[in-house]
């Protein structure tokens, strides 16, 4: 088995999966078909605004499992149409920040500084064409740095990485997560410190479950569902309801600009943006790849240097924030390339970076079979490692997404326009209802729902607070794994109770988690949601 | 936005809060709700025990909210309102009356067949059989719906009962008709 | 003794056949709740699950998953505990959940608190290393520890971890023993190299068969069946092991018709050739063995006994 034959078994695994129908004596597998409908779903879901690709992820994610069972098989389909959304979801937040005003998503903010205004001089259609080029080809050059990059580092991870030295790459992650999400290092370790302590309930090695005041209620620990739904989309879904009902009215209808003039996008047009995005593309890459940043800063810091560079080489031109199309290409193409990238400490270390990779880690957990980390990318000679070919059918369904979103992408974009008028006081409450019934038809009790609506009050509250929820989250995830880990480290060692300093990779993995919290203390951090 | 004098003393507040909840998760509930020390020894080997790791989990609250300390001029976003406060409770208060109708609606409605007819029907034999199921769901998801509608448009119409109507029944499409081992709010409890 | 009980049981379980025409008559009055001590996804979840679908294709019951994991499935006995004992709620456990594991717990529940109702496989419990580590018998493991080279011994319950100590003393060496939740915890540590050996309970069979795994030992009463020249824990100087099986409980105070009905239903679904739990559990547990009724809760009653001989042999 060479690399050669697990690239293709995985290729062959998307496209020769179980068939869904036969299309002139071609079979089309189910796999290629879930990659589309989720890719739909997603620019829709990315068009509306209030509603986010997460969200669709985490909703989607039981009926998936319901649909396609706990099977080796189901790993594809449900995998696939989790990174059709995760990638639809992409393009589509662009279209309510050009046509309305109104970032679909919030890394979509610096989308509406021209977008909007290339609305109003009726320029919408041009503007998303602008903004489905740029996204598309950031996606695309993020997923092959994702593909080139993601085994080897799993494979020297896996190489020079042992008990102690993985329990010290988790403190990291998590060290560095707290420490660049949100304003305050501060409120980064509280949040964080908060979710560690969500996982340890109820959990442990002892028999006992341990704080759970001896209850059956909380002997079984928080499901993850009710955790991370509830922290990242209920308490979302709460403050968003408590604005609309401090405003009291329906959202007033817009007057629609008339759109005129040439909306074709021409060579001319790419020529001139092509820089933008490039550069854009390469800036979001590389912050996609560190865990915890996210896009939002991505489309920042792409926006402000692509504005630096225009307003230095084309003084003459349209300005950024006066309508410039360079200006949606430089925003569009940094917020997709993260998506991609950050998928890269995903798959070589199982540390999900952003709440789509908490998904995917979720969906991936819950069919078993496929653990995302540095034991996937084991390139055995003798059989075959399903993981691993699962992984290269991952990188195929991503490739195959970019090129759906290359041809019908821009097209379906167009027409998921009509959903910007959906007035958030009816999508609201039936997102919180479909939410906790996500939830229910999971775990099957209605205990679970009152944790999820727990768990939304914190993360309403942290909002209000201004405390982001995303290191509670990751801590959540990880919190198990972390545990588990230096135990296991712990006992390895024959008991060494200085395991993490006296191994000279976990060392300085130590030391760069306090020099992190120590430099973000110094100089408030750029990366304000 | 707030002032920053606001912010800065909601810090402070959120400081002093987390460092409260710190001391008191790793001095009483921790050591008196966990099945093992910070570490035991068992069959010779010294491993890690069950409050250790929850024990950290207090620390880094408490650095967490030690740094806050010391760096609650920096940042002046974010505050509790009791406006904040009253919107919570009303919530909460629509979310408990909407679940108990889930609830409770399905076994009253049983229970009234019992009255009627001669039969003795029990909810719990009949949570997988339409209509039974859908009962509860149905009203306590539409209740939830339509109230939040109302309280956002500070006035009952019908176009809200309407919509409620409409997304619950659309629910029991997505999650229901499909799957056979689905079951909905309250099925799994009875 | 072990031998003795299967014997029983294989009996048994031909009885609760013969009389499967009267124990029929009994029928669900609703929906079965089955709830599963394993994650979602596992050999054990899909064991039972499979079961599940067999017996809602031939009888038409209809069966409602859910997962109650963790603890050693003591959770689950918690839970299942005050459930409606009418037959509609069953969960699926190891016997190592009534045994060692209720004990340990010391949850104030034990053995009589639950209906026993049919075992389904037995565990093929190996001690298993990577091949490429070059070891062929857990001779040449004691051989390198006792060359000074530290070895890491991974195993899933406190039970497997008190064998793994005495089979150590045994040996007259040590091993750092690390307990992970579940036995593909176990695997993937081995193969990532995290752990040098460990017990697997059937998970091993495709890579002993093909040759990336061996089993060094049996953890059983008796050989392997894929390995049969391992020796035993008992060869091997350890006079306790780690025979156990996957079996279905419910609630105390079953009614007996209600019991011997699901316990035949079970025992026919992955007894019959061509289905699909028969084909599940023969391929990863060496096919299905049924202990039923009174026979199984008397074995578990007597584990539970037996449990804290091996712990106080374990703890000095």
């Amino acid at each position: 088995m060479g690399v050669g034959d697990y690239i293709w078994m995985g290729i062959l695994a998307v496209f020769q999966g179980p068939e869904a129908f036969s299309l002139f004596g071609i079979g089309i597998s189910i796999t290629v078909l879930m990659v589309l409908a989720g890719f739909l779903l997603g620019i829709i879901v990315g068009a509306t605004p209030g509603l986010a690709g997460p969200m669709a992820m985490a909703i989607s994610l039981p009926i998936l499992i319901s649909a396609f069972g706990f099977s080796p098989d189901a790993l594809l389909p449900v995998m696939g149409f989790l990174i059709g959304v995760m990638k639809g979801a992409t393009v589509g937040g662009a279209v309510p920040a050009i046509l309305f005003n109104t970032p679909g998503t919030p890394d979509a903010y610096m989308t509406t500084l021209d977008g909007y205004p290339m609305t109003r001089a009726g320029q919408a259609r041009k503007a998303l064409k602008l903004a489905h080029v740029s996204s598309a080809s950031g996606d695309t050059f993020s997923d092959i740095v994702l593909i080139l990059c993601a085994p080897f580092l799993a494979v020297l991870v896996e190489a020079y990485l042992d008990l102690p030295e993985k329990t010290a790459l988790l403190i990291l992650s998590l060290a560095f997560i707290s420490s660049v999400i949100g304003g305050s290092v501060g409120k980064g370790l509280i949040s964080m410190g908060l979710g560690l302590l969500a996982v340890y309930i109820g959990t442990g090695e002892e028999f006992y479950p341990r704080l759970s005041f001896g209850t059956q209620a909380l002997a079984q620990g928080f499901p993850v569902a009710t955790a991370v739904l509830g922290v990242l989309i209920l308490g979302e879904v709460f403050r968003a309801l408590e604005d609309l009902w401090h405003e009291r009215r329906a959202t007033a209808a817009a007057a629609e600009p008339a759109q005129t003039g040439d909306q074709h996008l021409h060579w001319a047009d790419i020529r001139r943006i092509a820089p933008y995005i490039a550069r854009s593309a390469v800036i979001g890459t590389v912050i996609g790849a560190l865990p915890g940043i996210g896009s939002t800063l991505a489309a920042t810091l792409g926006y402000s240097s692509g504005a630096r560079r225009h307003a230095r080489k084309r003084p003459q031109a349209v300005q950024f924030g006066e309508g410039a199309p360079e200006g949606i290409a430089a925003t569009e193409a940094a917020n997709s390339s993260v998506s991609g990238a950050n998928l890269i400490p995903v798959l070589s270390l199982g540390i999900p970076g952003n709440a789509a990779a908490v998904f995917l880690i979720l969906a991936a957990e819950s069919i078993g079979g496929f653990n995302p980390g540095p034991g996937v990318f084991k390139f055995t000679a003798e059989t075959v490692n399903p993981e691993l070919v699962a992984a290269f059918g991952l990188f195929t369904m991503m490739m195959l997404a970019n090129a759906m979103n290359w041809t019908i992408g821009g097209a379906f974009m167009r027409m998921a326009g009509v959903m910007v008028r959906v007035p958030k006081p009816i999508l609201l409450p039936a997102v919180l209802l479909l939410t906790l019934t996500a939830i229910y038809v999971q775990e099957g009790r209605m205990l679970a729902i009152w944790f999820a609506i727990g768990f939304g009050v914190l993360g309403y509250l942290m909002r209000r607070v201004g405390m982001s929820p995303l290191p509670f989250v990751i801590a959540f995830i990880l919190g198990g794994k972390l545990e588990d880990t230096a135990r296991q480290a712990f006992a390895a060692t024959g008991g060494d109770a200085w395991f993490l300093f006296t191994h000279p990779i976990a060392a300085l993995f130590m030391a760069l988690a306090v020099l992190f919290v120590a430099l973000s203390l110094r100089k408030p951090s750029e990366a304000q949601r | 936005m707030r002032p920053p004098e606001t912010g800065s003393r909601a810090n402070l507040y959120l400081a002093l809060g987390a460092i409260g909840v710190a001391l008191v998760l790793a001095l009483v509930w921790v050591p008196l709700d966990s099945g093992s020390g910070l570490i035991v020894k068992v069959r010779r080997q010294v491993t890690i025990g069950d409050a250790l790791a929850p024990t950290l989990a207090a620390g880094m609250i408490a650095i967490g909210g030690l740094l806050l300390l010391f760096q609650r001029g920096a940042e002046g976003q974010g505050g509790l309102s009791r406006a904040n406060l009253a919107f919570l409770l009303r919530f909460l208060l629509l979310c408990a009356a909407g679940f108990a109708i889930m609830r409770w609606a399905g076994p009253l409605a049983v229970a009234g067949a019992n009255l009627v007819s001669d039969e003795t029907l029990s909810y719990r034999t009949l949570r997988d059989t339409a209509p039974w199921k859908y009962i509860g769901f149905f009203l306590g998801g539409t209740f939830l719906i339509a109230g939040m509608i109302v309280q956002i448009e500070g006035r009952l119409s019908r176009r809200a009962v309407v919509i409620a109507v409409l997304a619950v029944a659309a629910l029991i499409a997505l999650y229901d008709l499909p799957f056979d081992d689905l079951l909905l709010p309250p099925n799994g409890d009875v | 003794m072990k031998q003795f009980l299967k014997a029983a049981a294989t009996a048994l379980g031909l009885a609760a056949f013969a009389t499967s025409a009267i124990a029929s008559d009994w029928t669900p009055p609703g929906p079965i709740k089955m709830m599963i001590a394993f994650t979602a996804g596992g050999g054990a979840d899909t064991q039972a699950r499979l079961v599940a679908e067999d017996i809602e294709a031939k009888l038409g019951w209809q069966f409602i998953p859910e997962q109650v994991t963790g603890k050693g499935g003591m959770n689950l006995a918690m839970a299942i505990k005050d459930q409606p004992n009418d037959g509609t709620v069953i969960g699926m456990v190891v016997t190592e959940t009534l045994g060692y594991n209720m004990r340990a717990a010391n949850a104030g529940v034990e053995p009589s608190d639950f209906t026993a109702i049919s075992t389904t496989a037995g565990f093929q419990m190996g001690i298993v290393s990577q091949s490429s580590k070059g070891w062929k018998t857990f001779a040449d493991v004691v051989e390198a520890a006792k060359g000074g080279q530290e070895i890491r011994f991974g195993v899933m319950s406190p039970k497997l971890a008190d064998l793994a100590y005495l089979l150590g003393k045994a040996q007259g060496v040590e091993f750092n023993i690390i307990q992970v939740k579940g036995g593909k915890a176990v695997m993937n540590g081995v193969m990532a190299g995290d752990m040098d050996l460990g017990f697997m309970a059937g998970i091993q069979a495709k890579g002993v068969a093909a040759g990336d795994l061996v089993n060094l030992a049996s953890g059983l009463s008796e050989p392997l069946k894929q390995t049969p020249e391992a020796p035993t824990l008992a060869d091997l100087g350890v006079q306790y092991n780690s025979d156990g099986y996957f079996a279905f409980i419910g609630p105390a105070g079953m009614p007996a018709e209600a019991r011997d009905a699901i316990a035949t239903a079970i025992a026919d679904a992955i007894s019959t050739e061509g289905n699909k739990s028969n084909g599940m559990i023969t391929k990863a547990f060496g096919g299905p063995v049924v202990i039923a009724g009174d026979a199984f809760q008397v074995m578990a009653e007597k584990d539970f006994a037996a449990a804290g001989e091996l712990m106080s042999a374990a703890s000095e």
